[in-house]
């Protein structure tokens, strides 16, 4: 093309840009409407559990609004991208709250994008509740009046499985974790568990993130002797694992216990996920009326999926966070702040009371076996045990259990 | 110099025209002008391309981080501490990365920033590991000064860092010390056979470009109160390296100028449309093939054009 | 588990893992070394592969076409790519046009891959005769990755003499050294160029269709091995065919031991590995002085 043809074009594309500046000056309008920013990872690495947060969130609006809204307002979700990174997070919070009026946040998927945000939530008067961030230190170290988790954290996962293993006869057991925070998280409660219950935890590894080759981690759990062997892996790292894990004809040796039970990972894995055990944050197969509604509404808006963790984690929290803002007659931060301590609501995994003493959601804890289902077209984990929420449930700010 | 009398006043009255949560962006954008800028001392000036820069950043907004939660001293002496620290560190690194060129040099970068990022994970009761530090202070001072904690003061502070750094920089490459890089990006082996140690000019440049490095990671430490190991990863020595050429490389105000660019495109598109990562691709591409010279290189050629039509 | 049985299973893993670096790596040292172009993008093109392997495998229901479809389709794309845009900014004063060029295509790329096939992720398992595991010394090691270090031997010959032995072979040699004389004697170098381009895509996609049981097709599975790739292709020597497969070697020995012996350190061995290379012989073990 020509040098003239050239020169117009770049003119035009540095209007353009110039131009693209001009909507930081724009103001959205004063709505009627509860607005709920969701600052979560559309594109990036946690792309897929972005989009699950989003399309729950989606299906509530839809549910609620056709009900006449929360306190006889419609809600709103506003999405914004983070990509999984906190700085991020931190910025499109932010903006969410200052320039679109949202007082309310969740959504967040990871548990570093979290805690970055939670020194902040003063300054912008805003309410953050957790629906699937898992790291202990949330609502413990890192406590800040104005952050609530709903979901059950990492330290309870490790717990519900140390429960269940202490009546098992295995003795000899190993951990695998993600050397992210929320794996170090999970794998020091499950140390911790193991031991009280009187267990032998012979080695723990940490695989680097994005890890891709576990052969050497697999051949230390073979040389181990380990009996059982504790995963705290997630999505990728955890796909990897099992298909390389699968090859070596691993699972017939070692039972694997996994603290999260993803069913993107076992719809992908198929046969190679029959048989796993973990602690699931959210059982599918829960048979009680809400978790019935919830599955009903879910599988008519989405006619070949199931539901995963985060759908059924998000879609608690929104009841629990629509419970408190009802009570509270208010969208105001702090006013449903105060609704929501000690509040209880039943909702898809059972009741759940929102602890005062550090906003942790007291929730039921659910040990699952993967297998193939009658009512559902994938495997699934079906529950095993239950365990009430005082067991589940760790000391008042902290990740440990004294008993 | 009037050029930049108007740019400073401009830059001042930008808290005052546009809403706090645009200053959040802009703040951003600045500080990855400054480390773009940086970067340009090696790249545009003396033909080092590095793949390794995250490595000045993260060392300043750990360093600075680190300092200011632990010891509390007040942030600007914080972060010309950590400005020292990245200096000190980037001496045996210009060292050894010097004694290769071309893609090897560039490869060295990025072996040191990619140690960094491990060291972090290495050593997480100290910096975080994969967590990274959060909730860094403003500590106020020296003589109580706090006007940098509120939001419009610390955009002043990176402003005048940006606008001092800048000052500092021009007077450096219009030295003859910065004559003596002109000799050895044209011609290095004319430049040797004229007597003069390239290699210490070399390692100098690399030290002085991390030196501004650090200043900008340390800066972000205060700006966003968080540093994370992303600041160490490849990534961000590739998004920082986009942001020189993409601004025209060899012209310290070029890098700013794509810096701003970079973020702002970011952002926009983002809020726009959930496809934007294939926008800002396309548009990167175009540049490539549409202004090689960069956005500076770009704007000069219009102003001669229109200065030629005159 | 005794020491023997131990090593000898270490060993074969950390062969299979150069297998899949060699892929890379050596698509990416060939593209440099007639180019002088950092592809940024062969992270993207890797998982592309996967990604298209995945599709024919659905389709055709065998893994075979997988591996056959998805470099031929990911080759012609990588020409493609070449004759449209990459051409455009051979000798360039400014430097720095290869890396904006292929930083924007890996962006673009990775984002039509995620358009087109979506964020959850996909299996493309091996074929069940590959599934099982042998027995070495008494302990299982998978037939698959046995599979993968023959694959990877008989794809390093057959480079070998291709680059050796044929005409094809002597002109990307040729051209690697001195483009302008090869000109002159009347061959096509931008012809030349453009198959060299294609290959080492093909070899990225294939090395990404291997992946694929052992990871399943994910978004993102290209961004680390990219560095691999360049840590490998450095520490061999850029544009040497032999630097990149002892540099795979290398590189997943040190990887796989490092993790088992020094796993908080492990991300860093690789990166210690190219500083000792690069500070004894600044070009890389058989690279050529800059």
């Amino acid at each position: 093309m020509s040098q003239d043809t050239r020169r117009k074009i770049l003119k035009a594309a540095v209007a353009a840009s110039a131009l693209s500046a001009v909507p930081f000056i724009s103001a959205r309008a004063q709505s009627k409407a509860i607005r709920i920013g969701i600052p979560t990872a559309i594109t990036g690495g946690y792309a897929l559990l972005g989009s699950q947060a989003q399309r729950t969130c989606r299906l509530v609006q839809k549910m609620v609004n056709a009900k006449g809204g929360v306190i006889g307002r419609p809600v709103e979700f506003l999405y914004q991208d983070t990509a999984g990174d906190p700085a991020a997070a931190v910025r499109k919070s932010q903006e969410l709250v200052e320039r679109d009026g949202c007082r309310i946040l969740t959504g967040v998927i990871v548990s570093s994008e979290a805690a970055a945000m939670l020194p902040k939530l003063e300054e912008w008067n805003a309410l953050f509740i957790s629906h699937g961030n898992g790291d202990g230190r949330l609502t413990a170290e890192l406590y800040v009046p104005r952050f609530f988790r709903a979901n059950t954290s990492a330290p309870m996962g490790a717990r519900a499985l140390a429960l269940y293993l202490r009546d098992t006869p295995q003795k000899k057991f190993m951990a695998i974790a993600s050397d992210a925070a929320w794996g170090r998280s999970s794998n020091k409660a499950f140390e911790e568990q193991i031991k009280k219950v009187g267990k032998d935890l012979v080695d723990q590894v940490f695989a680097p993130v994005a890890n891709k080759d576990y052969s050497p981690y697999i051949t230390k759990i073979m040389q181990s002797g380990a009996e059982g062997c504790y995963v705290a892996l997630q999505g990728d790292e955890a796909r990897a694992f099992y298909s390389q894990a699968q090859q070596y004809k691993l699972p017939q040796r070692v039972q694997f216990y996994t603290e999260i039970v993803a069913q993107a990972d076992i719809k992908v894995l198929g046969k190679d996920a029959i048989g796993l055990m973990g602690s699931s944050r959210y059982p599918i197969t829960y048979d009680i009326p809400e978790n019935k509604t919830f599955l009903e509404a879910f599988r008519k808006e989405h006619p070949n999926e199931l539901p995963d963790w985060t759908d059924g984690e998000m879609y608690q929290a929104l009841m629990v966070l629509f419970a408190g803002i009802e009570k509270a007659k208010s969208d105001e931060p702090m006013k449903i702040v105060a609704a929501m301590e000690d509040l209880e609501v039943t909702s898809v995994k059972g009741p759940i009371k929102m602890r005062k003493c550090d906003h942790q959601g007291e929730n039921q804890g659910f040990v699952v076996k993967v297998a193939q289902n009658k009512n559902f077209s994938e495997p699934v984990g079906e529950i095993v045990k239950i365990y009430p929420r005082e067991q589940i449930t760790p000391d008042c700010r902290k990740s440990s259990y004294s008993t | 110099m009037i050029r930049f009398g108007i740019v400073a006043i401009v830059g001042a009255l930008v808290p005052f025209a546009v809403p706090q949560y645009a200053l959040t962006v802009i703040v951003a954008a600045l500080i990855f002008g400054l480390f773009a800028m940086s970067l340009d001392l090696m790249v545009g000036y003396c033909r080092l391309f590095s793949f390794g820069h995250a490595a000045a950043y993260g060392l300043g907004a750990y360093s600075a981080g680190l300092i200011l939660i632990h010891w509390k001293l007040p942030l600007l002496i914080g972060i010309a501490l950590a400005v020292g620290i990245t200096v000190l560190v980037a001496i045996p690194i210009a060292w050894i990365c010097t004694r290769s060129t071309g893609v090897s040099f560039a490869m060295l970068t990025l072996a040191f920033a990619q140690l960094g990022y491990a060291m972090l994970f290495r050593f997480r009761d100290f910096t975080g590991g994969s967590d990274g530090i959060a909730g860094i202070p403003r500590p106020p001072g020296p003589f109580g000064m706090d006007w940098f904690q509120a939001r419009n003061g610390y955009y002043f502070l990176v402003l005048g860092c940006l606008l001092g750094s800048y000052l500092l920089c021009r007077a450096i490459v219009r030295s003859p010390f910065g004559a003596v890089l002109a000799g050895i990006r044209e011609n290095e082996a004319k430049t040797v056979a004229l007597g003069y140690n390239t290699r210490a000019y070399k390692i100098t440049t690399v030290v002085l470009s991390y030196g501004f490095g650090g200043l900008a990671g340390a800066l972000y430490a205060g700006f966003a109160g968080y540093a994370s190991p992303e600041l160490f990863f490849w990534l961000t020595s590739g998004h920082v390296l986009v942001m020189v050429v993409v601004g025209g490389a060899g012209t310290l105000v070029g890098p700013i100028l794509g810096a701003v660019f970079f973020v702002f495109l970011e952002h926009q598109l983002s809020q726009v449309t959930d496809l934007w990562p294939l926008a800002f691709g396309a548009i990167f591409m175009a540049f490539v093939l549409l202004a090689p010279q960069g956005i500076w290189g770009f704007l000069a050629r219009v102003r001669k054009d229109s200065n030629a039509a005159a | 588990m005794d020491f023997v049985s131990f090593a000898l299973t270490q060993c074969l893993s950390a062969l299979s893992q150069a297998a899949i670096l060699f892929f890379v790596a050596c698509g990416l040292t060939l593209i440099f070394g007639i180019m002088r172009v950092v592809n940024f993008a062969h992270g993207v093109i890797f998982m592309l592969g996967a990604y298209v392997g995945y599709t024919a495998a659905r389709i055709s229901g065998s893994f075979i076409a997988a591996l056959i479809v998805a470099p031929i389709v990911v080759g012609i794309a990588g020409i493609a790519f070449e004759r449209l845009l990459l051409r455009h900014i051979y000798g360039r004063r400014e430097g720095g046009s290869d890396l904006l060029l292929t930083f924007g295509l890996a962006v673009v790329l990775s984002e039509l891959i995620r358009l087109a096939w979506g964020a959850q992720p996909l299996s493309l398992p091996a074929p069940e005769p590959l599934l099982g595991a042998l027995f070495i010394l008494g302990q299982p090691f998978p037939v698959y990755r046995v599979f993968l270090i023959a694959l990877g031997v008989v794809a390093g010959i057959g480079v070998w003499q291709f680059l050796e032995r044929t005409r094809a072979g002597l002109l990307i040699r040729a051209v690697s050294q001195n483009p302008e004389m090869v000109h002159a004697l009347g061959v096509d170098v931008g012809l030349v160029r453009s198959g060299v381009f294609g290959l080492g895509c093909a070899m990225a996609a294939l090395g990404g269709v291997l992946a694929a049981p052992l990871l399943t097709a994910f978004l993102g599975m290209g961004t680390n091995i990219v560095i691999d790739a360049f840590v490998i292709v450095i520490i061999g020597g850029m544009g040497s065919f032999l630097g990149s497969v002892i540099g795979s070697v290398l590189v997943a020995f040190v990887q796989v031991i490092g993790t088992y012996y020094f796993a908080e350190l492990a991300l860093a061995f690789m990166y210690l590995l190219m500083l000792a290379v690069l500070i004894v012989r600044p070009g890389g073990l058989l690279g050529k002085e800059e």
